[in-house]
């Protein structure tokens, strides 16, 4: 271990962050290996560790001969402060090397909030931020995740992103990149080649010229490269990599647990949700080998909790098997297993009494919205029938502790959605007064409010968000009609969902502001420990950018947006459709009931979208 | 029914595991290496280990036991290599045996104290640690949790069993023997008692050793 480093971390909290060692970590004869890669994950190690994508791409690209990946977090404040006055430059867990001596730095775009640590790593690796000014081969930064289909407000400062699933195109990559490190190509030729691999975009091969009023005027390609950067997928779940043999941390992390990933996309059309859209189409996992890995999963690390992990578990056809299989060995091996993302309308019995093996946990359940009207226009398609018969179930099961998520600030919402979810909080206590086996132990209903922000890629992504002092008052006016003492209610502060809108949706032009407020102090955006709105104001008034142009404002049908340049597979027709049908109040069926043609199929060559049948 | 001990050393990176996620690194370890081991009673039951003894992260050991009881069928002498095989990097356990001699006569830990001086250990540092240690006392604040204001006062002196102080170049190393328990004395506060009466002496950085654990008579506890 690094001399300097033994010394600063008994001054650090929580030092085993900063170690590596761990079970199960990678190490690999430096002489052996000829492409090394940094993994970054643009939060701390607890968050990072808990991110199975993360697991995935290290399993993946370390089974690669010759290829050594490593992890790399976000250091805390007080790490970075003792990394800077030594001289300790951000390095690899596995080797303590420095990553600006790697071939390839990849981040790992989970939430917007976390752009400022990319910057911030990139710093504390010595590197100069924008790609333009990175001039050699190598490092090569690239970026992937969900917030890479709006790549836009990073553009300057990644070289190269990848859309969709990484576990083909990461391995394309890297071949490229050893291929051009063994010809010594320019830095140029390597990226003029990645933007013909599918899925890779390369923005510094695109021109962005603006009208007058701020909106974009037209993107034009260069060098060869694609109008438009579809995703990639894996086509079959059941023989892609999964890390059953992964690194067991030896501090506690996040998601201290198995994650069995029972299947990527989700049926549902929720006009909102970009995770919905974006992972299009369904390809579950077979029961056998969810099985199977799951086992594995736990013998290979000690975990005595496994969870299975998708966007909406309920909605796997073949569940009450699964879960049936993994009970028959983890009953026995006192391993518990839990279920998050179960849909109100087919919780069922069954379901129910498969997880009174474990601990009771409170259930959560998410109806997004007050009023049936305003859950048709997002097309939740969950009723309030729906909802009391879940909580019918749950609490005559025994369970008294129901989290209830909603959204305040979605299109077309009145006040009378708003004060819709004080009654639907109600309506649930009284169901609860009315089944519970023991009354005098009392319930908890948890009502959470999150405010609204239009994300690309989904119906909503022309709308505007409505101003922070309209949501602050329809929390108010909730707050004021939320009765009860069974009943608690909490809402998520204007400040970062203001941000988010504003970076979710951003353009080129933003990464100003993002090197501006970096600048000033800007990392670890997500904790409260570090985030300040006051300095992102100041930033944006600097760089003369108004946070309405991109949050606020609702975009014409032929505007450019700035992530028209990436694909998920869905057409924008489809969901400009989409939208129309939500102002008109109209639900669209689930992929199982009806195709809808969202285009996200021809993805899928040879077979057809499993969610139809 | 018998309980087992394990003796490990803990060094290099896992140095800075802290106590309560090493307890759980062993549970999950027995579960990796498939050694059966009991569990604690109730609602939710984990594997019972113990570690009698808690090492303050950062430092290192060559002499820690862990208490626990086999269940399975397993033999005692391949529990070392089985937990190896399934442990972080620099854990290893040297031995598992029958828990002979209980924790309570555990009476004294020696510790080794390295203090390290960039520009060389200051003239007359080992003179001057020696003179310290061998005062009448030597009160310290302790932090403490029960005590009001979060501090408690303890003189170091009556828990030094033994201690010889050697300079060599760059660095003095002390070797410590100091009451393991009841109450223990952490020779992180030897450390802080040479900052404050010999700053001269004070050193640039420490590092801070377990080498073995010893009974009343000061022979070898196991």
């Amino acid at each position: 271990m690094n001399r300097t480093l033994e010394h600063i971390l008994p001054r650090v909290q929580k030092p085993a962050r900063y170690t590596g060692g761990e079970y199960n970590a990678v190490v690999k004869d430096r002489s052996q290996v000829d492409l090394r890669v940094a993994l970054c994950f643009p939060d701390t190690y607890e968050i990072g560790m808990s991110n199975l994508g993360i697991r995935i791409l290290y399993g993946v690209m370390n089974e690669m001969p010759g290829v050594w990946c490593e992890r790399v977090f976000a250091p805390w404040g007080d790490m970075e402060e003792q990394m800077r006055q030594e001289g300790i430059p951000l390095y690899g867990l596995e080797s303590g090397d420095s990553i600006a001596d790697f071939d390839v730095i990849g981040f790992s775009l989970g939430y917007e909030m976390a752009y400022t640590n990319v910057l911030n790593m990139l710093d504390l690796a010595g590197l100069p931020l924008r790609s333009e000014d990175r001039s050699s081969l190598s490092p090569l930064v690239i970026a992937g995740g969900t917030c890479a289909f709006n790549p836009e407000p990073l553009a300057p400062f990644v070289d190269i992103f990848s859309l969709g699933e990484g576990e083909d195109v990461t391995v394309e990559l890297l071949e490229l990149c050893r291929k051009a490190k063994d010809e010594c190509w320019s830095k140029e030729e390597l990226l003029i080649a990645a933007a013909q691999i599918p899925g890779l975009y390369v923005p510094s091969l695109y021109e962005v010229e603006y009208h007058p009023d701020g909106t974009i005027r037209s993107i034009t390609p260069t060098h060869g490269a694609p109008a438009v950067v579809t995703k990639r997928i894996v086509q079959d779940l059941d023989k892609a990599y999964f890390p059953t043999k992964t690194i067991a941390p030896s501090t506690e992390i996040v998601h201290d647990r198995v994650m069995l990933e029972v299947f990527r996309g989700c049926i549902r059309g929720c006009r909102f949700c970009q995770a919905g859209y974006a992972y299009r189409p369904v390809r579950p996992k077979s029961p056998e080998v969810l099985i199977r890995q799951g086992i594995e999963s736990c013998q290979n690390s000690g975990y005595q909790e496994m969870t299975l992990s998708s966007l909406s578990t309920s909605d796997y056809r073949r569940l009450l098997d699964l879960c049936d299989g993994l009970q028959e060995w983890c009953d026995p091996n006192g391993v518990s297993l839990s279920l998050p993302s179960l849909r109100a309308d087919n919780f069922s019995w069954g379901l129910m009494e498969r997880l009174q093996h474990g601990r009771k946990s409170g259930l959560t359940f998410a109806p997004e919205a007050g009023t049936q009207r305003l859950r048709d226009v997002i097309n939740k398609n969950v009723t309030e029938e729906d909802i009391l018969n879940f909580c019918r179930t749950a609490f005559s099961g025994g369970w008294s502790t129901v989290k209830l998520y909603f959204m305040l600030g979605l299109p077309t919402e009145t006040d009378e959605d708003v004060l819709g979810i004080a009654d639907l909080a109600d309506k649930v206590y009284r169901v609860w007064r009315e089944v519970t086996p023991n009354r005098s132990r009392g319930v908890k209903i948890t009502v959470s409010t999150a405010f609204f922000v239009p994300k690309p890629h989904t119906a909503f992504q022309w709308e505007g968000q409505i101003s922070r002092q309209e949501y602050e008052r329809r929390v108010k006016l909730l707050r004021d009609h939320m009765r009860g003492r069974s009943t608690a209610y909490h809402w998520h502060e204007a400040d970062t969902s203001v941000l988010e809108a504003v970076l979710a949706r951003g353009d080129r032009r933003l990464a100003d502001l993002l090197e501006c407020v970096w600048r000033k102090g800007a990392k670890l955006d997500t904790w409260n420990e570090y985030f300040s709105y006051e300095r992102w104001a100041q930033a944006m008034e600097e760089c003369g950018i108004d946070p309405d142009f991109y949050a606020c404002r609702v975009r014409s049908r032929d505007e450019i947006l700035p992530w028209s340049v990436t694909s998920t597979g869905v057409s924008p027709a489809f969901l400009w459709r989409e939208r129309e049908r939500a102002y008109q109040g109209v639900i669209t069926p689930d992929c199982r009931v009806q195709c809808t043609g969202c285009g996200a199929d021809k993805l899928y060559p040879g077979g057809r979208c499993d969610a139809e049948c | 029914m018998t309980n087992h001990r394990l003796a490990f050393s803990k060094s290099d990176t896992a140095k800075f595991i802290s106590h309560l996620d090493l307890m759980r690194t062993f549970q999950r370890a027995f579960l990796r290496a498939g050694i059966a081991i009991k569990h604690t009673e109730g609602f939710n039951p984990h594997a019972f280990v113990s570690l009698p003894l808690p090492l303050p992260v950062g430092f290192s050991s060559s002499c820690e036991v862990l208490d626990f009881q086999l269940v399975g069928p397993d033999a005692l002498e391949d529990v070392p290599a089985r937990m190896n095989a399934v442990l972080p990097a620099g854990i290893q356990v040297h031995r598992c045996y029958e828990a002979l001699r209980p924790v309570k006569e555990l009476a004294y830990v020696n510790y080794i104290v390295t203090l390290e001086y960039e520009a060389g250990a200051p003239f007359g540092a080992d003179t001057a640690i020696r003179e310290l240690l061998s005062r009448e006392s030597l009160v310290m604040d302790k932090r403490s949790k029960k005590a009001k204001g979060g501090f408690t006062q303890v003189d170091l002196i009556p828990l030094i069993a033994r201690a010889s102080i050697e300079e060599r170049r760059d660095t003095v190393a002390l070797d410590l023997i100091l009451q393991a328990q009841n109450p223990g004395l952490n020779p992180e506060l030897i450390l802080a008692a040479i900052r404050r009466e010999l700053p001269d002496a004070a050193p640039d950085f420490a590092t801070f050793h377990r080498r073995s654990l010893l009974d009343r008579s000061l022979q070898l506890w196991e």
